[in-house]
């Protein structure tokens, strides 16, 4: 701005390039006497509708109705087709307004007068500031169909009444709004009692004592154990800890799978060999609660391994001066753990302790390879130890309410998203230097 | 302006999603109704034969490898060559809703028959006419996969399961009941983990035969279509035989925790008497017990034969298939007495054609032939896709017979949930 000059040209407006601009893409820019780049626009617009315009219709229609020909139509294939035209659209925004605030920068500079770069000039100043996006778009564009278009499809069923009697290609999806989540919440049922609230809140307090108990053991153990290999006075340090990792080396379903046969209540190795000395025997399997009791047992024995390796690795890296000065201050070892160790440990892990969290909150594995959410309990739908996904699965595969199992997703997906969100903005780790 | 923009961009695509209009599209196309049967009709005047199949076979390497076969012979005398792709049996139905559709999918495919009342809620199978050698196959078999009064594919095979006993222990297989307690009781020691009986109790799909036997029914059946409201579970047939089982548990004779890897592994081990399951521990049990293995059919409960449950797999037709009568007709050939014969010598599958059943090939076969015999006291497996309802709620109330609780409470428990849960998945 700095220098006066006389090229500056009062009469251009740039809200008419704006205008023109949304009109058809590239005009702010003709108007603007940018051609090369007005005309690249036209372009790109005029490919886009003329390539994609008869698939994008196809889509949004789709869409919208999910079909109108029972037999004809394929909802679900529809439904996919319309999705990916949201993205394309989505994409194709994006163009638009860059090129709408394009054409309006470009006016304000020509109406100040400030020397406007010339094509090449401008594609340069473009690879040298976008060279880190040219490279990153690829992978975004395939994330956005790889991850984005299923989890957009799983969205979207939970809005649908797709069921085993009303499923593609023979009979129409329809929408059918909040239905599925008000059914799930609120409905009493036609037979006098409603088996997705009932289990629903059952289920939910298991899951939630699953994730902090399991969970909160697991860490523990695992801090315990680094400390202790950490002290000085351990030798063999290097060979404890390959053999403290050991469980974390065998894949956990196999493990679970060995457990489950172990634990079995009369022919198990726990009950027959080692409970057996002292005259006991346990219903591993059968009773709800020594189910819950093994399950927690066994996921803090899969657990612990990476929670020693991260804070083993932590424990090292604090400097010697900190215990020196506490050492001179008189801090005993309980004060000097809980205020230098203790800290710098949670500091550097938080954020990959609370996913571990959100990880057991999810763990189908363990809870179906061991017991398949069994043992049955009388008068409930879900098994005793059956969390959330486990129930989900459990049901799509037995009721077929396949709308009803995305609806349920959604609501834990947005539970786990919620509360990891929630954690990561409180952790400082993940913020950017600085910021702080 | 930003707010101007978007909203602009916000109008133009609610503009858009309204003016999007339906694409054009042939209405005749592959419509999974009923009437298709009649469209089928007008296409068979031209009656060309095509010049290939498509069949999707099970990926089994023995079955496959004797369908190779027979495929071979085929082309041979039709000159229709047949194109294989191998899939898993169970993966099919899913592959199958995708693949039709695009018009990549088989004419011919093959399928267990208690997933017929799923597969037909897809429209994904045609029916078929299978003609004057409809009476070629076992009357269960023809049973099995009808439904809804028309009849879907050419079966194959049919499985059951029945009694295997070990020589050593048992020489003569129980006729009854009351042998099979007998044994149970004499030779029963759970301390030194010798069992006399051994079965997957817990399991309805083992257990049916003790709940039919005494007239309990998972639907009523008329007329080739199931009555889904009228379930026979709780019925006091139902009760006898829930008490039955569980005086296995409370005397000893069978623990709670037994399940197929614990049993095998004890029957192997020569420390069970008599087990009951399917024919596919034939092999293992063999190899394990040599000439001391012997097998028979189910014994009777109260002078009825037990009505295990039997299934019947079978080649369907595509409803996309361009060819729904020329793939009708291999699925015929493929299932007539000589190929079937051919098709259980090589891959081990007993035959739904009933002259193969009853032929040298089987009664020859000391191990196999009582299963053969044991399928005509057996009842299909209900093929109405309500009873994937059923499993579980039953197979939990057998758990809680077996851990001594009330029998017929259990069962009208086990009856309402099922009802709960139909309704549910119903809705």
């Amino acid at each position: 701005m700095s220098t006066a000059n006389s090229t500056a040209k009062t009469s251009h407006n740039p809200r008419l390039a704006v205008i023109l601009s949304i009109l058809l893409a590239g005009l702010g820019q003709l108007y603007n006497r940018r051609y090369v780049k007005g005309i690249l626009f036209i372009i790109l617009e005029v490919s886009f509708i003329l390539t994609l315009g008869r698939f994008l219709n196809t889509g949004i229609w789709g869409l919208r109705t999910l079909g109108t020909l029972e037999g004809v139509d394929n909802s679900v294939f529809l439904l996919i087709y319309g999705l990916i035209s949201v993205i394309l659209i989505a994409f194709f925004i994006i163009l638009y307004v860059a090129n709408v605030k394009d054409a309006k920068r470009d006016a304000v500079r020509l109406r100040n007068g400030e020397k406007t770069p010339t094509f090449k000039e401008a594609a340069r100043n473009v690879w040298d500031v976008g060279f880190p996006y040219f490279f990153v778009t690829p992978g975004l564009v395939m994330l956005a169909f790889i991850v984005i278009l299923p989890l957009m499809f799983t969205i979207a069923l939970a809005f649908t009444d797709y069921t085993q009697y009303n499923q593609p290609p023979r009979s129409l999806l329809s929408w059918i709004g909040f239905d599925n989540f008000a059914r799930l919440f609120f409905e009493t049922g036609g037979a006098g009692n409603n088996i997705w609230q009932d289990t629903f809140i059952s289920v939910f307090t298991w899951t939630i004592v699953w994730t902090v108990v399991a969970t909160t053991l697991q860490i523990a153990l695992g801090l315990f154990l680094a400390l202790l290999v950490n002290d000085p006075r351990i030798k063999f340090k290097r060979t404890i800890r390959t053999i403290l990792i050991l469980p974390w080396a065998v894949p956990a379903f196999v493990t679970i799978l060995v457990f489950a046969a172990m634990f079995n209540d009369r022919f198990g190795a726990i009950n027959t060999d080692i409970l057996a000395m002292f005259d006991l025997a346990i219903p591993w399997l059968q009773d709800p609660f020594w189910t819950r009791i093994a399950l927690i047992m066994i996921q803090t024995w899969l657990g612990f391994p990476f929670v020693f390796a991260l804070f083993t690795g932590i424990l090292q890296s604090i400097s010697k001066d900190w215990y020196e000065a506490a050492d001179v201050d008189g801090a005993s070892r309980f004060q000097k753990f809980r205020n230098i160790t203790l800290p710098h440990v949670l500091y550097a892990t938080a954020p990959l302790l609370i996913m571990q969290y959100a990880g057991n909150f999810n763990n189908f594995n363990i809870i179906y390879l061991f017991n398949e959410g069994g043992p049955a309990v009388r008068g409930q739908n879900a098994g005793g130890t059956d969390i959330l996904i486990s129930w989900v699965y459990d049901l799509t595969f037995e009721l077929n309410q396949y709308s009803m199992a995305a609806a349920i997703t959604l609501i834990l997906g947005l539970i786990v998203t919620g509360f990891a969100f929630y954690q990561f903005r409180k952790t400082r780790s993940f913020k950017e230097e600085g910021n702080i | 302006m930003k707010k101007y923009i978007s909203i602009f961009a916000m109008v133009l695509l609610l503009i858009g999603v309204l003016a999007a209009c339906a694409p054009e599209r042939e209405e005749t196309s592959g419509s999974g109704d009923g009437d298709s049967n009649a469209s089928g009709d007008g296409e068979e005047a031209t009656s060309e034969q095509p010049e290939s199949l498509k069949v999707w076979v099970n990926d089994s390497e023995e079955q496959k490898a004797a369908l190779d076969e027979l495929f071979a012979r085929y082309t041979e005398e039709t000159g229709i060559a047949i194109e294989t792709t191998p899939m898993n049996m169970l993966d099919q139905v899913e592959a199958l809703n995708l693949d039709g559709p695009a018009g990549n999918g088989p004419d011919l495919f093959f399928q267990p028959h208690d997933r017929i009342g799923n597969i037909v809620l897809q429209g994904l199978a045609a029916p078929i006419d299978l003609g004057e050698a409809e009476g070629d196959y076992s009357e269960t078999a023809i049973e099995a996969i009808t439904y809804d009064g028309e009849t879907y594919g050419a079966p194959l095979v049919v499985e059951t399961y029945a009694t295997f006993y070990n020589k050593d222990l048992v020489p003569e297989a129980p006729a009854t009941m009351d042998d099979l307690m007998a044994i149970a009781e004499e030779q029963t020691d759970q301390a030194s983990e010798t069992y006399g009986f051994l079965m997957e109790a817990a399991n309805f799909y083992f257990s049916y035969p003790f709940f039919g036997a005494n007239g309990a029914y998972v639907f009523n059946n008329e007329g080739g279509s199931y009555d889904v409201t009228d379930i026979g579970l709780n019925n006091e047939g139902a009760v006898a035989g829930g008490e039955l089982i569980q005086s296995w548990y409370e005397n000893g004779y069978i623990p709670v925790e037994i399940n197929p890897d614990i049993m095998n592994g004890l029957f192997s081990d020569g420390k069970v008497g008599v087990a009951i399951t399917g024919p596919w521990n034939i092999p293992a049990y063999s190899e394990a017990l040599g000439d001391s293995l012997g097998t028979a059919i189910l014994p009777t409960v109260d002078g009825n034969n037990a009505t295990s449950f039997v299934g019947v797999k079978s080649w369907m037709v595509s409803e996309y298939s361009e060819n729904k009568d020329a793939a009708t007709d291999l699925a015929i050939w493929l299932t007539n007495e000589e190929n079937s014969t051919f098709y259980f010598e090589n891959a081990g599958e007993l035959p739904a054609n009933q002259a193969a059943l009853e032929g040298e090939a089987v009664t020859s076969n000391e191990l196999i032939a009582p299963f053969a015999e044991q399928i005509q006291f057996g009842t299909p497996m209900p093929s109405a896709p309500e009873m994937q309802q059923v499993w579980e709620p039953i197979n939990n109330a057998l758990l809680f017979i077996a851990q001594g609780d009330d029998v017929q409470e259990v069962l009208d428990e086990a009856v309402q949930q099922i009802q709960d849960n139909i309704a549910a998945a119903q809705q």
